[in-house]
């Protein structure tokens, strides 16, 4: 019956791994679920104002079945990938030799 | 862009999931764009210097593999890019299993309205290469089951995963090849094409839409892709035949078609499957008929690094395949299927989808351009292919 079907979700198999340290990379996947989730709320809160702005009525329904402007949907690109940049923004940082020197307070 | 599907399949995702598959489509992006960038910059300024302090000079794929395995950036390009796979599929799975009963519905109600047909063989041998791992990490794999759900999970996960590059209803590589076909042999008129390994028939109907007098047969060994890929058809308009059949094994008399296609299939594929689908491929065609793949360009084409960077899917993507078809040599396999050497080609062709028909048409007269973004998805992919035709006489 297909309406008992239920879809697996995980993959079969052992999971690539990439940090040697132990629990970096469930960490990682935690961030990124996490990072997902705000996403979802982000997005939400911003049909809610949206919707709220354009007509005032049921937020509920009116979320579910709002049509967002280009120009609107262009903002929520763009503020998606500043999101993005945003929670990789300590990797762009120099590492290793490029690394700046660490101050102490007499520096300072 | 996040793509939305434009067929009667297409799932009813609630707004949070239409809204975490835009994250995960975007967040796609980043990686293949941006942290690709990055990344290749960390291997020329930390990863290189390394290895020629080290005595490696001139590194090959497996220096590169080795050196970059330490690399703080690699590694979390690797973490970001295996969790954004996982993430597509979770992304898709609870609004597929909600609307499975009426996706089901939907395909039976649509099923023949366009003329096309599904042909299934309960006793079909599965392949290990698709019963052994969930290719893709897809969870479930592509074989699990009749239902629909495989290639509904499919489907909908590949339209967050393309991250808007390839096309409208995902057929920019269907598209683009025949297109390739139609504009460099406009005096090729195929009556009959065959499609291998089509899964949800995406690249298949472009087929039908580019030469809607010929028979289109798409084939591939899940019935459940299948089910989903005929329904996909006929809410298309689309008359092709499915039939759930092996691919090195084909249910076909000899000369039995005027195109054999296939497209990112042969790396999913053992070398013994690369070669007993090209010497049935060879067995199938008719004389001066057309052998069509669309594939990953092979390594020995590009830099080290590049060879380096398409084969991450090897080792972190459940493709075991990948490297090793990519190593081989695509003429040669062709050669050894019965195809004569000056009868090969191989091309590069750049999307059809976002190009108008007159710069199509001039870049398909070009020579090949193989580069850095030669089968690799991101905004300038340029799709790989090659090909032979079969002798006449």
């Amino acid at each position: 019956m297909s309406t008992a079907t239920t879809i697996p979700l995980d993959a079969a198999g052992p999971r690539p791994t990439f940090f040697e340290g132990s629990g970096v990379d469930e960490l990682m996947s935690m961030v990124l679920e996490l990072a997902a989730e705000l996403w979802v709320v982000r997005e939400r809160v911003y049909r809610l104002e949206a919707a709220a702005g354009s007509k005032g009525l049921d937020l509920t329904t009116l979320v579910e079945t709002l049509e967002l402007t280009s120009a609107q949907t262009a903002q929520l690109a763009d503020l998606r990938e500043r999101f993005t940049r945003g929670l990789f923004r300590s990797l762009n940082r120099p590492t290793g030799d490029n690394a700046p020197e660490s101050l102490s307070m007499g520096d300072l | 862009m996040p793509l939305q599907l434009n067929h009667a399949l297409r799932s009813p995702h609630a707004q949070d999931a239409r809204a975490r598959q835009d994250f995960v489509s975007s967040l796609r992006g980043f990686v293949l764009n941006d942290m690709a960038t990055e990344m290749r910059s960390r291997y020329d300024s930390e990863v290189a210097p390394k290895l020629a302090a080290s005595g490696v000079a001139n590194p090959d794929e497996d220096d590169i593999r080795r050196g970059m395995a330490g690399n703080l950036y690699f590694q979390f390009y690797s973490a970001t890019r295996v969790n954004a796979q996982e993430m597509v599929w979770r992304a898709v799975t609870p609004g597929i299993e909600a609307d499975l009963p009426d996706i089901e519905r939907r395909i039976d109600a649509i099923s023949g309205k366009a003329g096309g047909s599904l042909t299934l063989d309960p006793q079909l041998p599965m392949p290990k290469n698709v019963t052994a791992i969930d290719v893709h990490l897809m969870p479930g794999g592509y074989v699990a089951g009749t239902s629909a759900a495989a290639g509904a999970v499919y489907d909908n996960g590949l339209a967050v995963f393309s991250a808007g590059f390839m096309g409208q209803n995902l057929d920019d590589i269907g598209m683009s090849m025949a297109q390739w076909v139609r504009h460099r042999h406009p005096e090729f008129k195929p009556r009959r094409i065959l499609d291998c390994g089509c899964t949800v028939g995406h690249n298949t109907a472009p087929w039908k839409q580019t030469y809607p007098d010929a028979a289109v047969v798409g084939i591939d060994v899940s019935a459940a892709t299948l089910r989903y890929a005929h329904g996909r058809a006929e809410s298309l308009g689309l008359a092709i035949d499915y039939r759930q059949m092996d691919a090195t094994k084909l249910d076909y008399p000899d000369a039995s078609f005027d195109v054999v296609f296939s497209s990112m299939f042969l790396h999913e594929l053992s070398s013994k499957q690369i070669r007993a689908y090209l010497a049935e491929a060879h067995r199938v065609l008719t004389p001066g008929g057309l052998l069509l793949t669309m594939e990953l360009p092979p390594n020995r084409i590009l830099p080290a690094y590049d060879q380096f960077y398409l084969d991450w899917d090897c080792y972190h993507n459940n493709e075991p395949f990948y490297r090793t078809y990519r190593d081989q040599d695509p003429a040669a396999l062709l050669c050894e299927a019965g195809f004569g050497a000056d009868d090969t080609f191989d091309f590069t062709v750049p999307q059809y989808t976002y190009m108008t028909e007159e710069a199509f048409s001039a870049a398909v007269n070009r020579p090949p351009e193989v580069g850095a973004d030669t089968g690799r998805l991101s905004a300038t992919v340029h799709w790989f292919g090659f090909g032979a035709w079969k002798r006449a006489g």
